[in-house]
């Protein structure tokens, strides 16, 4: 994985020697990975493996080097508004709902920039319970009050609320009941399906090989492998495939 | 222990300055909730906002309502020129908040120093709002500048709330102080959040400062007592909620004007910080708990 990726006419996103620091700490070293037109692509990696940092690099939140290329144009380096702006919008590790708000508010935040096209907000706003209908019931509700799984929903719909170009989600089965996880996970593949393409970061490698394109195995702050999932389903697949 | 027969007046004109205290609290609270930063330039805003206006009237003949606008829209202005060129350079540099904070006094030195070599030591007033003898309500006389301060300040809250709870860009500035990071991803834009945090703190404080000038005065260093007072204010009403700032502020007044009726003018601040002592010890999260 020293190649930059293949800027085919289908990269949406792509990350091109993307580095990321915390103090004098190399957390991420330099990492080519991409998406494409209407891919959903897998991070996986154990506990510290850094794969928060790289979407956090991605996004421009924490001291990086490096390029990330958006549909051809490199994007801000250390500014994340200008990011999320362009329509690269990340569902954080811990959700990051605003919890005290209500969950309509919530939502509403999600469509800052669209401004005042009340039309397309409509069309936003249907879409999203459409996906989660529960959060139609709740919209008077503080967010901070509902349980984890409808707060990852609310995150997820919160980001709809943006209409990004590409998602991506830190984690959205922590600590959620299988059964949830299984709820989200079906819904992002809806998602994309519908042509959204997704970077999907998860440490539950088999949920997310199923759904997924491709996947990038993250070790100790760099990718150590690309991962074909109709070879490999499981991280005993992986470590018989590069770590036998 | 004097003279506690006239406690119903005590109270009024202790609802007065309270509000006063209230809204400067407001103001800590907006930016605190905007940036982390607790503002000491807080009171150069209450102190322009008497001064400016003071010589708006003498100086260019104007009305007291025109220039008491000028006025408030001019420190809405400084307070956004304060945070470009005082606190934004030590925000990007990731300066400590205690750096911050000192830079912020800073900042009122300079405005206090200004306005001292602009204007002079002189004390200066402005003409009560209505100029009518003062109503007699049940034998206690209510002033209709105190009117004036207390309405005034209830519909700054009141339009206040309404701009919180209602408008896209209030919304917005409740977000970015209940997790930046997190609007920062919705792409709200963070840093004019908080240069617009700083314009509503400035002129909350100006608003005060105008009210309450007719019933005292105006010097360059008035600032620091108000700043004080309004601090006190938001740290009872539990640091951070602009609501219970407001509570506080009213408190706050009230127990000065029992303080100084009971025991001399002199212990007046006495008495401010024996409450911000109480409140810390007994129930440091304020009167309302504490925000988020
Ligand atoms: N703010 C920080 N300051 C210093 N080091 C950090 C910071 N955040 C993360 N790290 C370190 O960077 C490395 C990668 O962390 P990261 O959070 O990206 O891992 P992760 O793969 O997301 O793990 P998890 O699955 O637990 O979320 C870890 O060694 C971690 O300790
Ligand atoms: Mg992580």
């Amino acid at each position: 994985m020293t190649a930059a990726a293949a800027a085919g006419p289908a990269e949406v996103l792509a990350t091109v020697g993307l580095t990321a620091r915390y103090g004098s700490i190399e957390a991420l070293a330099p990492t080519d990975m991409h998406v494409e037109d209407g891919e959903l692509v897998a991070v996986l990696g154990p506990n510290g493996a850094g794969k928060s940092t790289l979407l956090r690099a991605l996004m421009g939140l924490v001291t990086n080097g490096g390029t990330v290329r958006f549909r051809g144009r490199p994007l801000p380096r250390r500014d994340p508004v200008a990011v999320a702006a362009s329509g690269v919008v990340l569902v954080p590790e811990g959700r990051g709902i605003f919890g005290p708000m209500t969950v309509a508010e919530n939502l509403e935040l999600g469509a800052y920039r669209l401004g005042r096209d009340k039309a397309e907000f409509e069309r936003r706003w249907t879409r999203v319970f459409d996906l989660f209908p529960r959060l139609k019931e709740r919209l008077g509700q503080v967010a901070g009050s509902m349980s984890g799984g409808e707060q990852q929903m609310l995150a997820i719909g919160r980001a709809l609320m943006a209409d990004p170009k590409v998602l991506l989600l830190d984690e959205p089965s922590l600590g959620l009941a299988p059964r949830v996880t299984a709820e989200i996970l079906e819904t992002l593949h809806r998602l994309n399906q519908g042509g959204l393409p997704v970077i999907l970061v998860e440490q539950k490698a088999p949920l997310a090989l199923k759904l997924a394109k491709r996947a990038y195995l993250l070790s100790v702050g760099r990718i150590v492998a690309t991962i074909d999932p109709r070879e490999i389903t499981s991280y005993d697949d992986i470590a018989k495939h590069y770590f036998a | 222990m004097g003279s506690l027969s006239y406690l119903p007046q005590i109270l009024v004109s202790g609802l007065g300055i309270g509000c006063v205290y209230g809204l400067i609290g407001i103001g800590f609270c907006v930016i605190y909730n905007a940036s982390g930063i607790v503002n000491f330039a807080q009171g150069a805003f209450v102190m322009l906002g008497g001064m400016v206006t003071f010589v708006l009237m003498q100086r260019a003949g104007l009305p007291l309502p025109v220039a008491a606008v000028i006025a408030i829209a001019g420190v809405a202005g400084l307070g956004v020129v304060v945070e470009r060129l005082v606190v934004r350079p030590l925000w990007n540099r990731n300066a400590t908040m205690f750096v911050m904070i000192l830079a912020t006094l800073a900042a009122q030195i300079v405005v206090e120093r200004s306005t001292l070599l602009l204007v002079g030591d002189q004390p200066k007033t402005l003409p009560m709002f209505t100029d009518r003898p003062p109503l007699m309500l049940a034998g206690v006389a209510i002033s209709y500048q105190l009117l004036w301060i207390v309405g005034c300040s209830l519909a700054v809250v009141g339009l206040l709330a309404l701009f919180f709870r209602t408008t896209r860009t209030g919304k917005a500035m409740r977000a970015v102080a209940i997790d930046r990071e997190a609007a920062a991803l919705q792409g709200i834009p963070v840093s004019r959040m908080l240069a617009l945090a700083f314009a509503l703190s400035a002129a909350l404080g100006a608003i005060g400062g105008i009210l309450i000038t007719p019933t005292q005065f105006t010097a360059f260093d008035i600032g620091v007592p108000f700043a004080i007072s309004g601090f006190i204010a938001a740290i009872v009403g539990g640091f951070g909620r602009p609501f219970g700032a407001f509570l506080g502020g009213l408190t706050l007044g009230v127990i000065q004007s029992i303080a100084i009726v009971s025991f001399g003018a002199g212990l007046k601040n006495v008495a401010a910080l024996s409450v911000l002592l109480v409140f810390l010890f007994i129930r440091p999260s304020g009167i309302l708990g504490p925000a988020k």
